[in-house]
């Protein structure tokens, strides 16, 4: 491990791609544990996450589950539910969750970007309540950010707060909001001081989504599932003492990050692993059923190709998890869009070669659902200026 | 995990400042002077006994300097093939190559029990500049390996002007036979000889996606300098994107090379060298960034482009090993379950 968060199990730097045996021992224990209790129901249930709510009630429970057994948000300090795990802890989790299918957890914006703000800024009492009951899924959260007329440049949102006595009272319209029709709790990034610069005006509150005047309408996505959600605030007021950080200092709370998490860059990978797995898996069946020919060398060649992608993507990933703080932010917005390519080719692969065989299959849905990857949590566009500009030193416009 | 010890960081900055400090054809004897040509000659033989790990941190500054000569194919290629043969090979000085044979294909030469050599091998790396030449020839049904001194090869053409290509073509030339090559022994041998000459074009391409870089902060067009645009921005990241995932299979596969088992550790050089010609981009948009400069030969982008070009394209042609899915051909499967002690462990690999 190089500097930054001591590892006590692997402190000195080397070149060495296996775990030590203590991770290793994590992985077995992890594994076992999703044997015994990771069910198919629950794995068919992620991939009807958007469809019906008989699937949300199912991942909510197994979200409860692995909570109660230690397994969810591992790498919170364990005075908040986790059990403060370490970056090759957590690197291990990852993949073992994804190869075994487990879904991703309902509240996964909450946990990884909302619950660092509630510990950095939250009163004792926000804690103790909110974050049990985000862990658990208890209570389902959003993150209340991009607008109609603030998408990659967010610091320009206009959904205002007012104070009106011991209330804020917010207008305005949030869109591309994950669960937004479903939550029961809103991370909501407001602009209360219109006169500052755009940066320094903008204020987080933590909203009650039963409050009266908000209404949240569904999206239906490419696949047609309703992920997102619209949500109009008309007039609704927040007490006060919702607000999150300080005022007027909300961009810092949006960008605050647990310093303990740093295994974000290991979805990335295994996601695409367990694609690309299936994807062999069902050439393998489609061989059989003499629809295509695993033996035509520019096939062999395209997934090739994709194989060796993925495995240096693993290795970019790897490094930017085991790298020091100020490293890893460089390597993790380059292995962000090396993802949100790898795995858009690996969809259109499995389109090429089976969406006719499969209509409205897998890979039909693949290949719709990761046009998103290039654009969600900040744009390829976006994410390449951050790189010119943070890793390779040139300069803004 | 994956950070370069305090060791071989001193290695890496040892070797750019030597080389920093000296003419191209100097550079030979400052390498030699420096140990970097004994890197993976055993310690019992009197050589640093390290890794390949580090000959590829090695490589990386040659490439880096353009001054890549004979090292590949001494310190690399006649180093490992030596000891594949049970023999010690210290270079001292003196520039060797290996007659590899191709990816499933033969030893290249015969010997007889007077230790004559005939035989003709094409693309042998090194061969055109080597003293000494190491041929596997045919013994009685196996396969040893023939040190040949003073035979000479014709070059052959190539871009990339720091290496040097050739054909080797022996009828009953004298040597000295070191020792019996295992199966696979070669392939082996061929896999570290990828590695490292990845290893060299990715420093090749490191080092002129910086002049690109920084000419892009100092070149002013409109008023501005051109790495405020971002459709230059851009295309400098993409080539940055390609050095990192390179530099990224370089770490794996060195380290594969020394610690993997053996398939993973073909595996992880078949990609690299599936993926390492993605570095003639790099060249490419280096030229484009620099813009009329980069055309001519008053810039040095040439002379490091042909070094992105030269390894990949040179270490044979792509469909050869472009195909690691040829896996499944072995009919045991293909398991990309993570797994310990591997990053994709496979199954067995042959060459498509």
């Amino acid at each position: 491990m190089t500097a930054g968060r001591p590892e006590a199990d692997h402190q000195r730097r080397s070149v060495d791609f296996r775990l030590p045996p203590p991770v290793e021992a994590f992985r077995d224990q992890l594994r076992a544990w999703l044997v015994d209790n990771l069910t198919d129901e629950v794995r068919d249930a992620a991939r009807r996450r958007g469809v019906d709510d008989d699937a949300l009630a199912t991942l909510r429970s197994w979200d409860r589950t692995m909570a109660e057994a230690g397994w969810a948000a591992i790498s919170w300090p364990a005075g908040y539910g986790g059990r403060g795990a370490t970056a090759l802890e957590q690197l291990v989790f990852t993949e073992e969750t994804i190869a075994a299918g487990s879904p991703t957890p309902v509240n996964v914006i909450g946990i990884n970007n909302i619950a660092p703000a509630i510990m950095q800024y939250g009163t004792e009492q926000q804690k103790r309540e909110l974050l049990p009951r985000m862990v658990r899924a208890d209570d389902i959260w959003c993150q209340g950010m991009s607008e109609p007329d603030a998408g990659s440049d967010l610091a320009s949102l206009r959904t205002r707060a007012v104070r009106d006595g011991d209330d804020f009272v917010v207008t305005g319209q949030k869109t591309w909001t994950s669960n937004g029709h479903r939550a029961d709790w809103c991370a909501l990034f407001v602009r209360t001081n219109p006169d500052a610069p755009k940066h320094q005006g903008i204020s987080c509150l933590v909203v009650d989504m039963r409050s009266p005047g908000i209404q949240a309408r569904p999206l239906r996505t490419l696949t047609g599932d309703a992920e997102f959600a619209e949500v109009f605030f008309d007039d609704v007021r927040v007490p006060a003492s919702a607000l999150l950080g300080p005022l007027d200092r909300g961009w810092a709370v949006a960008t605050s990050t647990l310093g303990h998490e740093r295994a974000g860059a290991a979805r990335l990978y295994a996601m695409i692993r367990l694609r690309l797995h299936d994807l062999v898996e069902d050439l393998r069946a489609a061989e059989r059923r003499r629809l295509v020919d695993l033996d035509d060398p520019l096939l062999l060649a395209r997934l090739g190709e994709l194989d060796t992608r993925l495995a240096f993507l693993a290795v970019l990933c790897r490094r930017a998890i085991a790298a020091a703080d100020g490293e890893a932010s460089g390597s993790a917005s380059l292995a962000k869009t090396v993802w949100g390519e790898l795995e858009q080719d690996v969809a259109a692969l499995g389109y090429d070669l089976l969406g006719a065989h499969d209509p409205g299959g897998r890979w039909s849905v693949a290949r719709l659902s990761t046009r998103s990857l290039t654009i969600a949590g900040g744009t390829t566009q976006v994410n390449k200026n951050v790189t010119a500009q943070r890793v390779l030193g040139l300069p803004r416009r | 995990m994956n950070a370069e010890t305090d060791e071989q960081v001193a290695l890496r900055d040892t070797v750019r400042r030597a080389l920093a400090a000296e003419s191209p054809d100097r550079a030979w004897k400052r390498l030699a002077g420096l140990g970097a040509l004994d890197v993976l000659v055993p310690e019992s033989c009197g050589g640093s006994g390290l890794g390949m790990v580090e000959a590829a941190i090695v490589s990386e500054e040659i490439g880096r300097a353009l001054c890549a000569g004979p090292w590949l194919a001494t310190a690399v290629a006649a180093v490992r093939a030596a000891a594949a043969a049970g023999a010690a090979f210290v270079p001292g000085d003196r520039r060797a190559a290996v007659a590899l044979p191709w990816p499933g294909h033969g030893a290249g030469f015969a010997v007889d029990g007077a230790a004559r050599v005939t035989g003709v091998q094409d693309h042998v790396l090194g061969a055109p500049l080597a003293d000494l030449l190491l041929l596997p020839a045919t013994r009685d049904g196996g396969v040893v390996l023939v040190a040949v001194e003073g035979a000479g090869a014709e070059a052959e053409p190539g871009l990339d002007a720091t290496t040097s290509v050739g054909t080797v073509s022996v009828a009953g030339a004298r040597g000295e036979v070191l020792g019996p090559l295992p199966h696979g022994a070669l392939d082996a041998v061929r896999d570290d000889v990828l590695v490292a000459w990845a290893a060299d074009a990715l420093g090749a391409a490191r080092a002129v996606l910086t002049l690109a870089v920084e000419h892009a902060k100092v070149r002013h067009q409109f008023g501005q300098p051109i790495g405020a645009f971002q459709a230059v921005q851009h295309l400098l990241v993409d080539g940055l994107e390609t050095v990192e995932l390179v530099a990224g299979g370089v770490l794996h596969a060195a380290w594969a090379a020394d610690a993997g088992e053996s398939a993973e550790r073909h595996l992880a050089a078949l990609r690299l060298k599936a993926f390492a010609g993605r570095l003639a981009t790099v060249g490419d948009i280096a030229i484009q960034v620099l813009g009329g400069i980069g055309c001519t030969w008053e810039h040095d982008a040439h002379r490091y482009s042909g070094g992105c070009w030269g390894g990949p394209s040179r270490s044979g042609p792509r469909r050869r090993t472009r195909s690691p899915w040829a896996a499944r051909s072995s009919g045991r499967g293909h398991d990309l379950a993570p797994g310990r002690a591997s990053m994709t462990p496979v199954s067995d690999i042959e060459e498509g």
